[in-house]
């Protein structure tokens, strides 16, 4: 196995990433949403619309496809492209799988992207959207049980029963990347709060509180994947692409349902690693899905960084903060810069890299970690290893 | 055995949409029976509802009637609307079944207080209509 996943390690790199603003209503579709971040990302990178011969997307029904945004581009027919059904948990299978096709030599520039009006059109919260179409969903919603929030609050109280992970350790996360984000000028939220903030904050599923929620946003980002080779010649500094693995897991209402403090990344983190040939011990930098606070406290446990059972206090101990142990979710996450799914912490740890994060910039960066959600809702997740190059 | 539901008189209900693997399950349940699939091959019980075993992978199966008792493995309490025309808050726990230790069921508790963790539980039906009732969990010594 190693043989082969060492020709794909640092073969393929990210060369250039764009945004549109995040908000509460964009007051433009998804399709302008992509086409504008796509275009940024291009242009971040130096390369002109006609170089592109792949794109690659997730999306559950809410987003432009491929099919309309190369057109609408007036793109070249692509040699590759991805269309992903799929949430958070697939975002970083969508650089991955990018990544796979320009080392093999199928595309050679793929622009990665994900667009949504996911405040002003189809909120994640499932507040008024129809139901997904998962053969699960019958067991659950008749029980008023339908939301991402109410899931991971279900198995944040487990592993508060488990460990004893305490609201405090949430909260401590929660403030930890609103500080962070006080340095970013892209967050949507920027005014610093404290732990009376959070535990003063209303319930929407207790043991969650609305601070331990991501923002229902409206944006887009979108990432230019090509060979490390080509992207040494462009503008900006290339990121090459260590590792990108996903799979991993059952869904948590299946037959096999385990311990459900555990999750997907727990079986997916050591092919990560091995693909990279590096450790928990090597990343410098760490971008984790924050879906919600626990998603954040459960990965550090799954991925290796303290032991099970350890990441609430880890997080109140102010190893993830700038300046600790492992700076996480430097931009603020999706707590507080915004929520693109999945893919503004993969642009956020190629800044890392770039040691282009003014602020927020962790000094000499070199190995980052970044991952999507973790497998609660649907089973499987992903993750990549982003390197300096 | 059956209880009338105060969320269902007092919110809207998202009734199940079954599929050709749950359909008879959710019938048997309609008739108030507790039932699991068990593998004819194997022993192996399994829920939700498919064809094969995951086991064994054996297509022979049959219903089993199975103590309908689990335990506390979480709970919530729902506090903001998520459907419409509900009446919150409310609490959904997550139980992990005893005669299928690696199987969990959903369900919603009306006590006055919150469940316990690994709090022993037993169902019960909740009655909506003729081709519906659901099971919803209870403190075992009750």
């Amino acid at each position: 196995m190693t043989k082969r996943l060492l020709g794909f390690r640092d073969r393929a790199a990210v060369a250039g990433v764009g945004y549109t603003a995040f908000s509460k209503d964009s007051e433009v579709s998804t399709l302008t949403l992509a086409c504008e971040a796509v275009l940024a990302a291009l242009d971040d990178a130096g390369l002109e619309p006609g170089d592109v011969d792949g794109l690659a997307t997730h999306r559950v029904g809410d987003s432009a496809p491929p099919s309309l945004v190369g057109p609408a581009l007036g793109l070249r027919p692509p040699s590759w492209y991805l269309d992903q059904f799929g949430g958070g948990s697939v975002s970083h299978s969508v650089v991955g799988q990018a990544a796979l096709a320009v080392a093999s030599g199928v595309a050679e520039t793929v622009v990665c992207y994900r667009a949504i009006n996911a405040r002003s059109e189809f909120r994640m919260g499932g507040t008024g959207r129809p139901l997904p179409a998962s053969p699960e969903v019958q067991y659950q919603a008749p029980y008023g049980y339908v939301a991402p929030p109410q899931m991971y609050a279900m198995y944040a109280r487990a592993h508060m029963t488990k460990y004893g992970t305490k609201a405090e350790h949430f909260g401590q996360l929660a403030v930890t990347q609103r500080a962070n984000a006080t340095k970013n000028p892209r967050a949507l939220m920027r005014t610093p709060i404290t732990l009376d903030d959070y535990l003063g904050s209303r319930w929407i599923a207790e043991p969650f509180r609305l601070l331990d929620c991501c923002l229902e946003t409206d944006g887009a980002c979108a990432l230019v994947v090509t060979t490390a080779e080509r992207a040494r010649d462009l503008r900006r500094p290339p990121v090459l692409i260590s590792a990108a693995a996903w799979g991993g897991g059952h869904s948590h209402l299946s037959s096999g349902s385990g311990d459900v403090t555990v999750t997907s990344a727990a079986e997916l983190a050591p092919r990560l690693y091995g693909m990279a040939g590096a450790g928990p011990r090597d990343i410098d930098v760490a971008q984790i899905y924050d879906c919600f606070t626990y998603s954040v406290i459960v990965q550090l446990e799954d991925y290796g960084f303290c032991a099970k059972g350890e990441g609430g206090p880890y997080v109140a101990e102010g190893h993830t903060a700038l300046g600790g142990r492992l700076p996480v979710n430097t931009h603020g996450g999706f707590l507080s810069e915004g929520y693109v799914h999945g893919i503004n912490h993969i642009a956020e740890a190629v800044s890392q890299l770039r040691g282009d994060a003014g602020d927020r910039q962790t000094p000499g960066a070199e190995v980052a970690l970044s991952t999507a959600q973790p497998g609660y809702v649907l089973a499987a997740t992903s993750a990549l290893i982003l390197r300096k190059g | 055995m059956s209880e009338r539901s105060e969320r269902i008189s007092g919110r809207g209900l998202i009734r199940p949409i079954p599929d050709r693997d749950s359909a008879a399950w959710w019938a048997r349940t309609a008739r108030h029976e507790f039932v699991l699939q068990g593998c004819d091959a194997c022993g192996t019980l399994r829920f939700p509802a498919r064809v094969y075993c995951h086991a064994c992978r054996s297509r022979d199966w049959s219903w089993r009637p199975v103590e309908p008792t689990g335990t506390i493995e979480s709970w919530i309490v729902t506090h903001q609307p998520f459907t419409p025309g509900a009446a919150t808050p409310y609490v959904v726990v997550m139980v992990r079944l005893t005669a299928a230790p690696d199987c969990v069921m959903y369900g919603n508790w009306y006590r006055d207080r919150e469940p316990h963790p690994g709090e022993p539980v037993q169902a019960s039906f909740t009655y909506v209509d003729e081709e519906l009732s659901l099971i919803n969990w209870r403190p075992g010594s009750e």
